[in-house]
């Protein structure tokens, strides 16, 4: 639990004061498969997150050493790869550049948040986090509807001024990419790739603070041939 | 008339009378999950808080009131035990600061409030019975068993005192002369004019050791281990278990109720388990210390100022306060001191002799634009002669090269270690020899033979005690970051390394030598150790040595061993920064300082502090103190056997009538913030 108080803690650390880049890449494939990509790079940050992991606490909570941070990293790989529907769980820990990157391929979209939602649920050992019943993914065979987990946006609305100016400084990105090409989507913020086939909406963790629907988007693909 | 010597049972009375609000309080704090320590010390830290408000604003509430010499001097009732005293001359304060200005300050209404409460509407300072006209005396103590905190005022009005300390009640006087009140864990005395509002509390360890002993006695397992659980509970005996979740099968609850019933009949609900135990010998033990406390005090007219001339002497000064702490009695009864005093008791003593006479003397001075600390550092004249061998030391001019004109702050520490070595084996050696054990003579044995194998002239020139440092405010530091670019055709993305900056504090350190080439073997083989490690010509540097980011360089030269991490310095003024080095005045009143001096620019200090490396806790005290500009230098004297003396002084700049409301605004910029 102190572990992710102090993951919480230090996520919103370096929320405020700091430079993060977030990157969503989600491929889903035609039969409703696909593989899930999760990258945050505070490598702008190095200085930063380096003094923090240099003290002993912050704000009262133990700050907890490189190996624990690995083994817990580990732990959650684990968990996650057990869940049915989820394979190939991959997380890559870079302590010098600090950068993080989750990869796992799911069975379904559904099997996808239903591991994410009982992992994070053990993780904070709180079965009571209504955030987490929200559905933000849906798949029907022609259009992924998506949105992005108001847990991960809800701690930002506390905030404070001067570290609001900060979070704009920071990018999140969020790729839907398909097997065959999009005929359309709802969000107009959202940019197709050349190829027809991805769907990409760049935003900064400020403005989603402020509008959590900005990355909502409805994609409606060629039908199937 | 001599005071009879009364039975010391007055205080168990009145603790027991209050001893269910006392175990209340635990249970209250006990299911908030805070550790009894935080309990005790809840209200404590209050208390002095409220103090500190209080004492700034004693000084200005003096003005219609008639001078009248007390029978009862408000610091003839500060305790023997007391190890730091900090005690304000409210006469002098009051002349310089007015009411009217200090009611107007934020903090003044949590002064206020904590003094008054509803009954009291409308009071304000002036009505609360204190005697202005006293010194007010803070002070704390830290013994072995236990620690004694409070203060000591003056009284005008008994009745006025009373609207304000409404919460205590009155208990039985024991002595002729002394009333008690009590609150919880506080005590107020009164005595003829003056009072003494005074807590004690027993240290933890003696408190585990006294219950551990009554537990053990009675033929009780270990408190911690949990038979039902076949587990050690060390997470703390105040964690409440979950509820269970609510069963609306019957048979199980019956079977609950068996389980209870059984439970009972096992435990004996007459004996108190350990925790309550542990409670009972708590405020036994503290019945035990503040009632030997109030003996001393009471009936053998024993106090801080008649069992020290050097407290008595300090209180004489006509300063707005007086500052004395007894170094000496802090290490005899310092905890850790237990150890050495079981194992070594000749040594103990030995080293107690040796840190007699160790005290802090300090005067505090307002005066119209600056705020003045002066302190006597005196100590005994066998440690008193390894201090002025120590401070025996000329000033390293060199170190002036590296210190820029523009610099935020800096100091310089000069001390002679070679000698200082010498004369501690001189005074220290025969002190360890005589002990006889043999695991001292083991290690007066290896001392002696470093002593003789050593290459004391290589040692003490590499490193010879000066040094010197400066604090430059921040800097943006080049870094590298990745990015992520994106192709536009698939929205694939890579990685790339780019060159980024980040705010870094800009530090120096320099530590005077006369061996410079053993510095510098040490580099040489470093830098095969590691690519990162380069001889640049000029200076070295470990690339990316500080929290993996930043350059760490270092300079061999002029005498001088730097370690730094501004590039400029490096880079450009390895030699030093000459014209653009500290001016010849700042530099003589550090080269006229004993062994040590330092200047901070606190305008320029405040606003280059670096945001990032503090909490938004403290950043917002540092914003509360921006725009309050001035100096403060910190300068010392020449060290003889007998004494050193410190000189703090805070000069500032502005529109203010005098320093004492300057300290103020300070004070009450750091209340609004931390409200």
């Amino acid at each position: 639990m102190k572990f992710w108080t102090f993951s919480l803690l230090l996520f919103c650390t370096l929320s405020f004061t700091s430079c993060i880049e977030l990157i969503d890449d989600i491929k889903i494939n035609n039969d409703g498969s696909g593989t899930l990509k999760y990258t945050v790079n505070l490598s702008s940050s190095k200085v930063k997150v380096n003094s923090i992991l240099a003290l002993d606490s912050v704000n009262g909570i133990r700050v907890p050493s490189i190996s624990e941070l690995n083994e817990r990293i580990a732990d959650f790989q684990k968990k996650l790869d057990a869940k049915t529907g989820i394979s190939n769980v991959i997380i890559e820990s870079d302590f010098e550049g600090f950068i993080f990157k989750l990869r796992c391929d799911f069975t379904s979209v559904s099997a996808l948040q239903a591991a994410i939602k009982d992992v994070v649920r053990d993780e904070l050992r709180d079965k009571n986090v209504p955030e987490l019943d929200a559905i933000w993914l849906n798949w029907d065979g022609q259009k992924l509807v998506r949105s992005i987990p108001e847990i991960t946006v809800k701690k930002t609305t506390e905030f404070q001024q001067e570290d609001i100016a900060l979070l704009k400084q920071g990018t999140y990105t969020s790729i839907t990419r398909f097997e065959r090409p999009v005929d359309h989507f709802d969000n107009p913020s959202a940019q197709i790739s050349a190829n027809k086939m991805n769907v990409m909406i760049k935003t900064n963790p400020h403005a989603l603070s402020q509008n959590t629907s900005l990355l909502d988007n409805t994609i409606y693909l060629t039908p199937l041939k | 008339m001599p005071c009879p010597k009364t039975p010391p049972f007055w205080t168990t009375q009145s603790i027991l009378r209050h001893s269910s609000k006392i175990r209340g309080n635990f249970r209250i704090f006990a299911s908030q999950s805070v550790e009894p320590y935080k309990v005790i010390r809840r209200p404590h830290f209050q208390l002095i808080l409220a103090l500190l408000f209080l004492s700034s604003a004693l000084g200005v509430t003096g003005q219609s009131m008639t001078e009248v010499t007390p029978t009862t001097k408000s610091e003839t009732l500060i305790p023997r035990d007391a190890v730091t005293v900090f005690s304000l001359n409210n006469i002098s304060l009051l002349q310089k600061i007015s009411l009217d200005d200090l009611v107007r300050y934020e903090f003044m209404e949590e002064v206020q409030q904590e003094l008054f409460d509803g009954s009291t509407t409308g009071k304000t300072l002036k009505d609360s019975g204190i005697d202005f006209n006293q010194k007010l005396n803070v002070f704390y103590g830290k013994g072995q068993n236990y620690e004694v905190s409070g203060f000591t005022l003056g009284i005008k009005d008994k009745q006025d005192l009373f609207v304000v300390f409404d919460d205590f009640e009155k208990e039985e006087d024991l002595y002729p002369g002394v009333e008690f009140y009590s609150s919880y864990f506080n005590h107020l005395i009164i005595k003829g004019d003056a009072a003494l509002l005074v807590r004690v509390e027993p240290n933890m360890d003696k408190i585990d050791e006294v219950t551990d002993s009554i537990w053990y006695a009675r033929g009780n397992e270990n408190p911690y281990y949990d038979e039902a659980y076949g587990d050690f509970d060390l997470e703390g005996e105040f964690e409440f278990e979950e509820m269970p979740e609510e069963s609306e099968d019957p048979t199980e609850i019956e079977l609950e109720e068996d389980e209870i019933e059984g439970d009972l009949e096992e435990e004996n609900l007459l004996e108190k388990n350990y925790y309550e135990l542990r409670d009972s010998v708590q405020v036994m033990l503290e019945m035990q210390y503040l009632s030997a406390l109030c003996e001393e005090l009471f009936v053998d007219q024993i106090n801080l100022v008649n069992s020290d001339s050097r407290f008595a002497e300090q209180l004489t000064h006509p300063s707005e306060g007086i500052f004395y702490l007894d170094n000496s009695r802090n290490l005899q009864k310092a905890e850790g001191m237990w150890y050495m005093q079981t194992m070594f008791p000749s040594l103990f003593e030995d080293m107690k002799e040796l840190y007699t006479g160790n005290v802090i003397l300090g005067d505090l001075i307002l005066n119209q634009a600056s705020v003045e600390f002066k302190m006597e550092v005196r100590y005994g004249e066998e440690l008193g002669s390894i201090y002025e061998k120590m401070n025996d030391s000329k000033f390293d001019k060199d170190v002036l090269k590296y210190i820029h004109k523009d610099n935020t702050a800096f100091f310089s520490y000069n001390v002679n270690l070679r000698e200082a070595y010498e004369q501690a084996y001189k005074v220290i050696m025969p002190i360890l020899s005589s002990e006889k054990n043999a695991r001292m003579s083991t290690n007066v044995l290896t001392i002696e033979l470093l002593n003789e194998f050593i290459n004391k002239d290589a040692l003490f020139g590499t490193y010879k005690g000066s040094m010197f440092g400066t604090f430059n405010g921040i800097q943006k530091i080049k870094t590298t970051k990745i990015e992520f670019s994106y192709d536009e055709e698939t929205f694939e993305y890579s990685e790339r390394e780019v060159e980024a900056e980040e705010d870094m504090p800009i530090f120096t350190v320099g530590f005077s030598t006369e061996r410079a080439d053993i510095p510098d073997k040490v580099l040489k083989h470093l830098s095969h150790l590691t690519s990162r490690f380069k001889n640049m010509g000029t200076y070295w540097v470990y690339e990316r040595a500080i929290l993996d980011a930043a350059d760490l360089y270092m300079i061999n030269a002029n005498g001088l061993f730097i370690f730094t991490n501004d590039a400029d310095l490096a880079m450009r003024h390895a030699t030093g920064y000459g014209k653009e080095a500290l001016s010849k005045k700042s530099a003589k009143r550090a080269k006229k300082s004993g062994f040590m001096y330092a200047h901070i620019d606190w305008a320029r200090a405040i606003e280059r502090f670096p945001r990032d490396f503090f909490s938004d806790r403290e950043n917002e005290i540092i914003d509360a103190m921006r725009g309050k500009t001035g100096t403060m230098e910190l300068t010392s004297s020449k060290t003889s056997k007998e004494k050193t003396n410190l000189s703090l002084v805070y000069n500032y700049q502005g529109v203010y009538d005098n320093s004492g409301k300057y300290l103020l605004d300070l004070l009450n910029s750091i209340y609004v913030i931390s409200k």
